[in-house]
């Protein structure tokens, strides 16, 4: 249950988890030794649309070394989904295995498990199906004009009161779809330690939401279902839902009443884990002549899929950076025979975000303002311009001025296609990104062994973003026991439940829950000291001293009751705290927002269209920083992230045979090292003085959020082409 | 955004691969003068035949230790390291050679393990993740990654560490660019880039 074996010594405050990462001792979920374990692979539906007729098992039963199948014809009973009201219940999504019905190429139709991964992956390719085809459609692009918009949220000012704005920019945008795709593929484990008593390994941004899907669909009690996901090689989004390849996986394992292991294939992961949806938006945006926004009408539609609908919310962020007395905000769903789609870091906002802000610079260079002044001028600084709450903080300004200050903005040309080196255009682009900074009621627990170890436990993941370090850091912070004599589990629904790890939460929620914990070991601990000294009575946390040996106070700290003498004299065992922290009346006095600019430079060259990102810039204000190096590798992958956004990804879909094409790492770019360059991050650092108690606000979204469109306002300065699309290749700049 | 990665198995054998592929290409000329009903007959008896798995011997040195076992001759040497022989810090994220992840040595060389069979490597010296550090002493290279901060969700990080002992070994790591350009063979989704090239600049000029 431990998230590491092995102390980090190299950096005691440095991540928890690196000497596994770095020895390859970590164990992801497809990596657990489990005795009689066989192999799942998921056979998918080769047409986009219509129903299945007949599947043939004879040829792929003759491998040997088959243990089974699972189809819609032959499959163990899952109570949850008996029939198509409770499936519509159970909100699951794709109904695996209880339909012959295909919603798109690609979808999980039959599972074959074998002794091996050799024969079940051979045996795969002899399953036959014959299908009924049905038409289809899966050309976003082609079909999104019929689809009538509806009100997305309340309608502010008037839309008509600035029609004869001075300054008024109105055009579309398109984003393709792009695909999460985590380095570790989707993998579970499915082992029924009893009846009624499952184990499951897997890949999850939140194993007690994994428990809360699965155990009602086979009426198992929540505790009876143990969820282990401890090192998580990357979500992004893709694991903050249950997919359908879990429960199959669940059943398989029922079905032939041994565990399985099933890891999708790189092109299943851009079927089953979900997708950030392609889009389409239109702005109009005004101002007067002094800059000043009069107004702003966003519409957004986003693709989704026939069996479910996902809305990515692209109009929220529309309500949330800058003071627009008049917005109106309009959406709708273009439902697709494509799987469905989820969060991908910056959901919503960062393709919303993207028309916003490639609008406003637009706007910027109509009104021949600089684009940093025309964003200070409007952005609502004190309070959220929706709920008109005062900010509990929000630093964006002081961000936009140090991004400004490290990318040299004032020594570039303020003429778009006015600096050149050659066959090289080069462009200053900048934008800004803002997140709603939430927190969620999170539970955690320390025990504290007799040699003045302490083991804190939380059941959230860690996937990369550092968790379990900032965990430490809180903890050893809070209580003053050395790093070194801290140990982390987390990962694991037996441990104190906690919400998946999302939406730039995890560190928010958990923080709090670390430091209620760590308050109430002082206070436990000082309890036992009483017994022993008196003058530990009626202690506040704050006036408890603990260190690697003992316990002391504030006012006198060279008075040490130590751990020995306390564990003796009150003939303890080990001595265990759990506390619950959340959201409260915080929430209803003020808005919480994490927030960041990014400031780039750009190459371009005029023969090949080719874009070299020669500078990224991002400052953030994620309130504390609880791990400095941390919290800044996350901040630059996010851009790197961005980077990917703007220049490169796209899930292509070949319109004709109804289904993705490309659909590997070859096919599907997104940023190599090279693709980089080195990213300078920078915090404002200060604690936010009311979301929680370490004042964490949240990093994991802002990093990505305003990247792409400060890379296609470099690349407007660079050339004096303004492109709206992404990603932005260099056919289309040099076309 | 060029993901080729030349495998320096193939590529010693270069000549030998030349030859193959002379003949390969002659046989698959002759294949298109037979006419059509005979190559469908020949496509319907393929399909007929359900291939059984076949087993060789294999004897394989892995981190200094030697293993003799019967292998399907299937295998690749990824799926031998994890699914066999449990030394599950060789990562598999895409199982086509385009990611990097699986980066391993053979005889001192970056190889990527999905795409090379077991049986490739018979009698070679293999060098994964798990065999770098010395007596529990880390590589320099690991304790780079770790000061450098050089991943995130360190799934990439086997791959990564073991492309950027040989980009080192191999004299590509003069300066940001070049050490870009040649670990670009190797994705991080988190875009720990930052670090990584500064954990192989520490190492190669220490």
């Amino acid at each position: 249950m431990r998230f590491f074996d092995k102390q980090n010594k190299v950096i005691p405050e440095g991540r928890v988890e690196a000497v596994d990462k770095v020895t390859g001792g970590g164990k992801y979920a497809a990596e657990y030794k489990v005795d009689n374990l066989c192999y799942g692979i998921l056979v998918d539906s080769t047409i986009p649309s219509g129903s299945i007729k007949n599947i043939d098992l004879t040829k792929a039963q003759q491998v040997k070394g088959v243990v089974g199948f699972v189809t819609h014809l032959q499959k163990p009973n899952v109570p949850g989904f008996a029939t198509e009201d409770l499936i519509k219940q159970s909100r699951f999504g794709l109904p695996i295995f209880h339909t012959d019905k295909i919603y798109f190429k690609g979808q999980p139709i039959a599972l074959v498990i074998a002794e091996t991964l050799e024969d079940a992956t051979y045996a795969a390719t002899l399953i036959e199906v014959e299908y009924n085809t049905a038409s289809f459609q899966v050309d976003f692009d082609a079909v999104h004009h019929n689809i009538p918009l509806q009100e997305a949220g309340r309608e502010r000012g008037q839309i008509d009161s600035w029609r004869n704005a001075p300054y008024v920019i109105e055009e579309e945008y398109n984003i393709k779809s792009e695909v999460h795709n985590p380095m570790e593929m989707h993998a579970t484990i499915a082992e029924w330690t009893g009846e009624r008593h499952l184990k499951l390994y897997d890949k999850t941004q939140g194993v007690n939401n994994v428990q809360q899907v699965i155990a009602p669909l086979f009426n198992l009690e929540k505790e009876n279902l143990e969820v282990v996901s401890e090192f998580v090689g990357g979500g992004f989004g893709s694991g903050l839902r249950v997919w359908p390849h879990v429960l199959a996986t669940v059943m398989a394992a029922k079905q032939v009443s041994r565990p399985v292991k099933l890891m999708l294939t790189r092109p299943q992961m851009f079927t089953g884990t979900g997708y950030r949806p392609a889009s389409w938006q239109k702005i109009k945006l005004g101002a007067d002549a002094s800059g000043k926004f009069l107004g702003i009408h966003h519409q957004a539609k986003n693709e989704t899929s026939l069996y479910e609908r996902f809305s990515d919310q692209i109009t929220r962020v529309t309500r949330l950076i800058y003071n627009f007395d008049n917005l109106k905000t309009e959406d709708a769903l273009v439902p697709l025979n494509l799987s469905a789609a989820t969060w991908m870091r910056g959901p919503g906002d960062c393709t919303g975000d993207f028309a916003i802000e490639c609008a406003i610079d637009e706007l910027s260079y109509k009104l021949k303002m600089d684009p940093v002044d025309l964003r200070s001028k409007n952005i609502a600084a004190t309070h959220h311009p929706e709920n008109k709450l005062p900010w509990s903080s929000n630093y964006l300004l002081e961000c936009i001025s140090i991004g400004a200050k490290h990318i040299g903005w004032d020594n570039r040309s303020p003429m778009p296609n006015s600096m050149k080196d050659g066959d090289w255009q080069i462009g200053y682009g900048m934008a800004v990104g803002m997140w709603n900074a939430g927190r969620n009621k999170t539970s955690a627990a320390i025990k504290m062994l007799a040699d003045g170890r302490i083991i804190v436990q939380t059941a959230m993941t860690d996937i990369g973003t550092g968790t379990g370090t900032g965990m430490k850091n809180i903890a050893h912070e809070t209580t003053g026991i050395p790093q070194d004599k801290i140990t982390v589990e987390l990962g694991n629904s037996s441990l104190p439940p906690a919400p998946s790890q999302g939406g730039s939460t995890g560190m928010s929620s958990v923080s709090g829950a670390i430091v209620e914990a760590s308050n109430a070991l002082k206070l436990k601990l000082a309890e036992y000291a009483a017994l022993i000294n008196i003058d530990f009575r009626n202690l506040s946390p704050d006036a408890i001293l603990l260190s690697g040996k003992g316990i002391s106070r504030k006012e006198n700290p060279n008075e040490t009751v130590t751990y020995a003498d306390l564990w003796e004299q009150n003939k303890l065992d080990n001595v265990v705290v759990e506390a619950t922290s959340g959201p409260g009346e915080e929430r209803k006095k003020y808005a919480f927002c994490s927030s960041a600019a990014h400031f780039c430079q750009v190459r371009v060259n005029v023969k090949t269209g080719k874009v070299k990102i020669e500078k990224l810039v991002c400052i953030a204000d994620g309130g504390k920083i609880v791990n400095e190096k941390a919290a800044a590798n996350q901040m630059s992958g996010a851009a790197v992230g961005g980077i990917g956004m703007a220049l490169m990804e796209e899930k292509l879909i070949d319109a004709k045979i109804g289904g993705l094409i490309g659909d590997d790492l070859a096919g599907y770019h997104f940023p190599v090292n090279a693709d980089a360059p080195m990213i300078d991050v920078h915090f404002i650092g200060k604690p936010d003085p009311y979301i929680n108690p370490t004042g964490a606000k949240g990093l994991g979204e802002v990093g990505i959020i305003g990247t792409a469109a400060a890379i296609a306002n470099a690349i407007y300065h660079a050339t004096g082409k303004r492109l709206r699309n992404l990603p932005i290749t260099p056919d289309t700049i040099v076309g | 955004m060029i993901r080729v990665k030349i495998n320096p198995i193939m590529a010693k054998n270069e000549k030998l691969s030349r030859r193959f592929f002379l003949k390969t290409t002659g046989v698959l000329t002759l294949l298109a003068a037979i006419p059509a009903s005979l190559k469908s007959a020949y496509k319907q008896v393929k399909d007929f035949i359900v291939i059984q798995k076949k087993t060789a011997p294999l004897t394989i040195s892995v981190n200094k230790k030697a293993y003799t076992l019967d292998s399907d001759t299937r295998t690749t040497l990824l799926d031998l390291l994890r699914e066999n022989l449990a030394l599950t810090g060789t990562k598999k994220g895409c199982d086509h050679g385009q990611c990097g992840a699986c980066t391993v040595h053979v005889d001192g060389e970056r190889v990527l393990s999905c795409l090379t069979l077991s049986a490739m490597v018979s009698g070679k010296e293999v060098t994964t993740i798990e065999g770098i550090a010395n007596d529990g002493q880390l590589h320099p290279m690991q304790e780079a990654f770790i000061v450098c901060d050089g991943f995130q969700c360190g799934y990439c990080t086997p791959g990564q560490i073991m492309s950027a002992i040989a980009c080192i070994k191999e004299g590509h790591a003069n300066s940001v660019t070049e050490i870009k350009e040649h670990m670009s063979g190797n994705l991080c989704r988190c875009g720990a880039y930052n670090g990584i090239v500064e954990s192989i600049q520490k190492v190669a000029t220490s």
